[in-house]
């Protein structure tokens, strides 16, 4: 492993320096002065983050990039072969005999679609209500945050036993009082997803509410104040006044949130299990890898989910900021 | 502030370089049967996949002490590993595979029954055919084979059956001594028990375990329906599922289950507790569910007298779950098995496989081991399903695959899809990831 | 103006109605893992699909609190709890020097390569890392052979780096004026001098936002620490953080519903008290950030 570890180690110092070189040169044409003294200080500094990022966050996504054209299986780690794009063929396979891969694939940007307006949608409104000076406000802001500090076994228990298909069942009893049937939202195909996308948002909000509340704290009191005078509604303001102050905020959130809800794997795992109806791209690379112990084809997928990923999220830094 | 700055990096670098070099140097002497420490003691590591202070963790601790003092004179000394399989997280295999690449694999291994097939393939674990006598292993209720070769000796053994409450069975009218392991139920004599006991149920007469479709239960407990009506998921190699998972046969267990949902005996809306508070006449489940009816739910089941374990119903043959984690010897750097064959053979003594289950409370793997189990308690059929009707679920290097295609399929009759259908893709399914291991 | 007055009384009845039914949507995975720790078995199950699975046992008060007492006497929960503070303090400290600097060195100094850093910066919050928790378990174990006790190394380092936390410090550091430094820099100070006299003292409320969410990050992980560190003997202390033990006293054979929620309690406390004393501060430190994306 070491010695893998040294070429990468080579490649890698290889490339940063290069880039370095290059940055110094071009620094001639736009005349950009940079001091020795100064830039040699800064790698110094930057080097226990180097190092440690090198080892623990690079390394091992490197090797599992790496991974995506071998044949990788867990139990024989002293047999790995290389066989170019064999993986990604077999994906493609299964893709078009709309196999799991298909369904997962689905369910995730369903998923997303629905996740992203609505946990951002949430947070903002907690926002909203949380900026104010009132007794109390404090501790309204730690129960809202309460689930994402919660075990996420207990969440889960406790959602099972809302959402379960029996007659006593907290949803379907709470339902059965406007003499609606009992229903299986998890099993129906139809509500499963719906529901995981509920609890997801339900989970994360509060997070995000903190980084609103953080963009609110910027807005200044007298513009509410000089809008008030100019005779603006509730609604004016938000637009005029709350809005622009929020814009960077909501820039940050929209691109972690999607970031996160991309890799969704956790909630359906707990709620329903492998089914087809909500098991998602991360669930289905996770189980590949894991149980069936194919780690060179969920590396595969896990190299496609990252280019997809980044170049969304690369398109929305653009579009958002332009607005901006 | 430099100074500060440059101790940082200088401690930084060295620590990296120390640990590389304590990974380098450390470690005893080598030999073929193992390593060999400082008193010319051969060293047999065994690995266990319990946490060292649980309840089966203590009985193997002893169980190595013992072989420590047994072996002071012949050199030879058991280091146990304790390496707990947490909930999920496959980390008990990862630490097994690295080992493996590094070369540390530990000479004798713990392992659950299903994944004998995988390991064995991989070469991690070692072929025990002729290590263990004739006469032992005719002893096990159950070995571990893949290929017709001998890879893993039982620990312990477990079954399962139907819990049932012997009050509702009263109430209703129905009367279930007949039905012993050796002549079981049929599926119509299940299926008219279940009509009877319906309206004495508040929430369904039988739970069938089919909302257990997350892990490995469902599979587990429901896998002999489909032998018991003639089915099977794939050949004795375990790599065509074409026309075994698919087939009509198959399909007829299936079918039962289905059928009891239809019917409305069971239900996808069954609580977890809902068996133990009363509300359900009959609950499929392993023996783990003994000590928790007779410590936990107390005031529905206040003495045997309440409650019983049926065996599984047949139809055109007799089947019922089997299947625990057992001791197998690695394929590891240590080519002279002579001293892993002493632990192994240790381990798996009548006197072992005693202390091992008073511990757990499970059933001892060996048939020689003396039990005082009375005709008719439940575990008297769980011990006489094992001997007679049990069977293992598929050997196949495509386990996993199997497990999670079995889930998909109940899946599937929970939310009303058509069942050939669903047997269809899961046959495919599992096919093309048998395929795989066909290169 | 009595209009006016009593339209206000109204809307802040309102706004603390609302409130409080948008609290208890949020709580009520508290309030049930509180009611159920006072609970046996028996009456978990009684109550299990009604809403007296929210209310606490009242009819045995003689024995709500056994739970509490089986979890600190028969498990050890105490010992593990201590380690998981020990691995968040060294993981704190060692996060907020490591990533701090890289952080400073990215929003205030020039060199050769910083737009390459950044985006280095952006691919790594972008990539999943699910996959590559095989190949960090094997850097650990077997590049740098971090075995035995030496474990523990191995899971405090990779937690000590954290690209969001680099983030976060340099989006927070942009905002802080350069006279502070150049004034320092004036008395003969250097960069590093004066990232630990100037800078830090400067950003209590981004090293408290990043403090809690390291804490909370160590105090909440299992998978990892239970994958890498080894399980001890009879009489050694233990190594494992407390969520990993409690995965693995949760596997207790016999142990009840009960047990496992007046755990659950027990060991989200700290988290709690962690999150309240530091909320004001986290508030400040995400919104001088200003996290441009």
């Amino acid at each position: 492993m070491w010695k893998s570890t040294l070429i990468i180690l080579a490649v890698f110092a290889a490339v940063l320096f290069g880039l370095i070189v290059w940055d110094v040169f071009k620094s001639k044409r736009t005349k950009t002065r940079y001091r020795v003294r100064s830039s040699v200080t800064s790698y110094l500094m930057m080097l226990p983050a180097v190092i440690l990022a090198f080892f623990f966050i690079m390394l091992p996504i490197l090797y599992s990039l790496g991974y995506a054209f071998t044949d990788y299986y867990l139990l024989k780690p002293d047999d790995i072969g290389f066989i170019g794009f064999d993986n990604f063929k077999e994906i493609w396979q299964e893709l078009t005999a709309k196999g799991t891969i298909y369904h997962a694939i689905i369910n995730t940007l369903v998923f997303v679609v629905g996740v992203v307006p609505l946990q951002i949608g949430l947070a903002l409104g907690l926002a909203l209500f949380c900026n104010r000076k009132r007794r109390g406000v404090k501790i309204f802001k730690v129960c809202f945050f309460a689930p994402v500090v919660i075990s996420l076994s207990v969440t889960s228990y406790l959602w099972l036993q809302i959402l379960s298909p029996a007659k006593t069942g907290l949803l379907n009893s709470l339902l059965s009082i406007f003499g609606a049937e009992p229903h299986d939202w998890l099993g129906d195909p139809h509500t499963a997803m719906p529901c995981i996308i509920i609890l997801s948002a339900w989970q994360g909000a509060g997070y995000q509410m903190l980084i609103f509340l953080a963009g609110l704290s910027n807005v200044r009191e007298d513009l509410y104040e000089a809008a008030s005078l100019d005779g603006a509604g509730a609604w004016k303001k938000f637009t005029n006044v709350t809005w622009p102050g929020l814009r960077s905020s909501f820039v940050f959130v929209t691109i972690t949130v999607f970031i996160g809800a991309c890799r969704i794997m956790t909630q359906p795992m707990l709620m329903t299990g492998y089914q087809l109806h909500t098991v998602t791209l991360s669930y289905y690379m996770y189980t590949r890898g894991y149980s069936d112990r194919w780690v060179g084809l969920s590396s595969a997928v896990a190299l496609m989910m990252t280019v997809v990923i980044g170049a969304i999220t690369l398109i929305q830094r653009r579009l958002l900021r332009e607005k901006a | 502030m430099k100074k500060k700055l440059r101790n940082l990096l200088a401690a930084a670098l060295s620590a990296v370089i120390v640990c590389g070099a304590l990974a380098a140097c450390g470690g005893n002497d080598e030999s073929d049967k193992g390593e060999v420490d400082e008193g010319g003691n051969t060293i047999v590591k065994i690995m266990f996949h319990v946490d060292s202070k649980s309840a089966e963790g203590v009985a193997y601790k002893k169980r190595v002490d013992a072989f420590n003092k047994a072996y002071a004179e012949q050199k030879i000394k058991a280091a146990p590993i304790f390496k707990a399989r947490s909930t999920g997280a496959s980390n008990y295999e990862t630490e097994l595979t690295n080992n493996k690449t590094e070369g540390t694999l530990a000479d004798i291994i713990t392992f659950d029954a299903p994944n004998c097939a995988a390991y064995a393939n991989s070469g991690i674990l070692y072929d025990i055919s002729n290590i263990v006598p004739q006469e032992t292993q005719s002893d096990f209720i159950s070995l571990n084979k893949y290929n017709n070769k001998l890879y893993g000796l039982p620990i312990q053994e477990s079954s399962a059956g139907f819990y049932y409450n012997k009050k509702i069975f009263r109430d209703a009218g129905v009367d279930v001594s007949a039905y012993t392991v050796e002549n079981p139920w049929t599926f119509e004599q299940f299926e008219a028990a279940c009509e009877k006991i319906k309206n004495y149920c508040t929430v369904a007469a039988v739970d069938m375990r089919i909302d257990a479709t997350k892990d490995e239960t469902a599979p587990y407990l429901l896998y002999p329906f489909i032998y018991a009506g003639g089915g099977n998921f794939a050949d004795e190699i375990g790599l065509n599922a074409k026309g075994y998972f698919d087939s009509a046969a198959t399909k007829k267990g299936f079918d039962f289950i289905k059928g009891l949902l239809d019917k409305g005996y069971t239900s996808k809306a069954i609580g977890a507790t809902d068996f133990f508070t009363g509300k359900v006449g009959m609950y499929l489940s392993s023996g783990w569910t003994i000590p928790d009816i007779e410590h936990k739910y107390t005031e529905v089941f206040k003495s045997r007298d309440d409650w019983g374990l049926l065996p599984y119903p047949q139809d055109v043959a007799k089947a019922s779950a089997t299947g625990s984690w057992c001791f197998g010897i690695t394929d590891n750097h240590h080519p002279d098995k002579s001293a892993s064959k002493e632990l192994l053979m240790w381990m798996t003594t009548t006197e072992s496989a005693k202390e091992i289950t008073d511990a757990t409370g499970m059933i001892p793997a060996r048939k020689s081991v003396e039990t005082d189990y009375a005709k008719g308690s439940p575990e008297d059929v769980l011990l006489s399903q094992l001997k007679t009707t049990g069977r293992a679920r598929p050997a196949t290097i495509a386990y996993p695959t199997f497990s999670t295609q079995f889930n998909m399929v109940i899946g599937g009759i929970k939310t009303g899809s058509d069942l050939q259908s669903l047997l269809n893709t899961a046959a495919t399914e599992l096919q093309t990831e048998m395929n795989k291991f066909k290169k | 103006m009595d209009k006016l007055r009593k339209s206000h009384l109204a809307v802040t009845i309102t706004w603390y109605v609302c409130g409080v039914i948008l609290a208890l949507m949020f709580l009520f995975p508290i309030i049930y893992m509180l009611a159920t720790s006072t609970k046996s078995e028996a009456s978990v199950a009684a109550s299990a699909g009604s809403m007296s699975m929210f209310l606490p046992d009242f009819k045995n008060f003689g024995t709500m609190f056994d739970n509490y007492k089986k979890v600190f006497t028969d498990y050890d929960i105490w010992k593990y709890a201590l380690n998981s503070f020990l691995y968040a303090a060294v993981v704190i400290v060692l996060n907020v020097i490591v990533n701090g600097l890289a952080g400073y060195v990215m929003a205030k100094m020039r060199f050769p390569g910083k737009r390459m850093f950044s985006a280095i910066i952006i691919f790594l919050i972008v990539v999943p890392v699910e996959t590559s928790i095989i190949p960090l378990y094997s850097v650990v174990k077997i590049m740098l052979g971090l075995k035995k006790t030496m474990s523990v190394l191995g899971v405090v380092l990779p937690a000590a780096i954290s690209v969001f936390n680099i983030f976060l410090f340099m989006q927070f550091f942009e905002g802080i004026p350069n006279e502070y430094e150049e004034a320092a820099k004036l008395d003969g100070c250097s960069k590093v001098g004066v990232f630990f006299k100037i800078i830090l003292p400067l950003s209590k409320p981004i090293v408290a936002t990043v403090a809690v969410f390291c804490f909370i990050g160590v105090w909440n992980d299992y998978l990892w620490p239970a994958m890498i560190l080894p399980s001890t003997g009879e009489n050694e202390w233990p190594l494992l953080p407390i969520q990993a033990a409690l995965i693995t006293i949760q596997s207790i054979e016999g142990i009840t519903t009960g047990e496992i929620m007046a755990s659950l309690v027990v060991t989200s406390i700290p988290i709690f008290i962690v999150y309240v004393v530091a909320q004001k501060y986290i508030v400040q430190g995400f919104g001088s950030a200003g996290l441009k994306m």
